[in-house]
C-alpha cells in the first residue's frame, strides 16, 4: 500500500496546515500533530530566543531512521512527516512538527507521533542555543547512543 | 593523507572553526581519533573524550575503524526538536 513520507530540514517556518494536507490521503480519518515550540519561560528562567543547527547530511539520514522504526513499529500509520525547522526562532515558533496520518485513532497515531519526536531528540543530529537576557549557551541533550541506534 | 573532522556545537564554538584536521598514516580507531584530537587540541581533550563520533553519518563507537578517506564528525549529545 501506497504511504506519503515527508522528511525534513528546513530554515522556512513550518506550515502545520501545510503538512496536515500533504500527508493526508482519503484513506486517512485522524490526523495526529506534533510540534515543538521555542519556551520563553521555565520557572524563573528567561529564554528569549534559539538558534538551531544541524549536521544536515547525517541528520537527514537519521531522519529517515526514525520513519523507518516508526513504520516497523505502527503498520497501521499512512502518512508521515518528519520537519526540523533550522537557524534562529523567536518564542512561540514551531521548532519542529511530527504529523502522522490513519485511518482511525487508534490504529497508533498519538503512539507513532510520541516515538517520533522522542527518538528524533535522541539520534538526529541537531543542536539548540539558547539566547537568554544575560548570554548565550548550547544546550547538550543527555541521549548517549549505542550500537542499537545505527540504522540497520 | 590529511582527515578532515567536522564539529558542531560547543566543539564548535570552543574550536573556533568548524573543521579539525588530523593527519593520518592508515586507518585507526575512535579511540585513537579522540587521543590524537586531544594531543593536538588539549584545551579540548575533555571535550573529545566525551563527544559523539559519527563516521560516514553513523554513529561510531570507541573499537571501529576510522579511515583517512571518511567523513568523520564529533559533536555533543543533540538537543534538537
Amino acid at each position: 500500500m501506497d504511504t506519503i513520507t515527508i522528511l525534513r530540514l528546513t530554515r522556512d517556518p513550518i506550515d502545520l496546515n501545510a503538512l496536515q494536507r500533504a500527508v493526508t490521503t482519503p484513506r486517512d480519518g485522524a490526523v495526529v500533530i506534533f510540534t515543538g515550540t521555542v519556551r520563553g519561560q521555565t520557572g524563573a528562567h528567561q529564554t528569549s530566543w534559539l538558534a538551531y543547527e544541524a549536521y544536515e547530511a547525517m541528520a537527514l539520514e537519521k531522519l529517515r531512521q526514525v520513519a523507518e522504526e516508526l513504520r516497523a513499529r505502527f503498520p497501521l500509520v499512512h502518512g508521515l512527516a518528519l520537519v526540523q525547522r533550522i537557524g534562529e526562532m523567536e518564542v512561540g515558533e514551531p521548532t519542529v512538527a511530527v504529523v502522522v496520518a490513519a485511518a482511525h485513532r487508534g490504529d497508533g497515531a498519538f503512539e507513532a507521533a510520541r516515538y517520533g519526536i522522542d527518538r528524533l531528540k535522541q539520534i538526529v543530529p541537531v543542536w539548540k542555543r539558547e539566547v537568554r537576557p544575560d548570554g548565550s549557551t548550547w544546550v547538550e541533550g543527555d541521549y548517549f547512543p549505542t550500537p542499537h541506534d545505527k540504522a540497520r | 593523507m590529511t582527515l578532515t573532522v567536522q564539529v558542531f556545537a560547543t566543539l564548535k564554538e570552543r574550536a573556533g572553526a568548524p573543521t579539525l584536521s588530523l593527519e593520518l598514516a592508515g586507518p585507526i580507531t575512535v579511540r585513537e581519533l579522540r587521543a590524537r584530537l586531544g594531543e593536538q587540541h588539549p584545551e579540548l581533550a575533555e571535550l573529545f573524550a566525551r563527544a559523539l563520533v559519527a563516521v560516514n553519518r553513523e554513529f561510531a563507537f570507541d573499537h571501529e575503524a576510522v579511515q583517512p578517506t571518511d567523513e568523520v564528525a564529533l559533536f555533543p549529545p543533540v538537543s534538537g526538536g
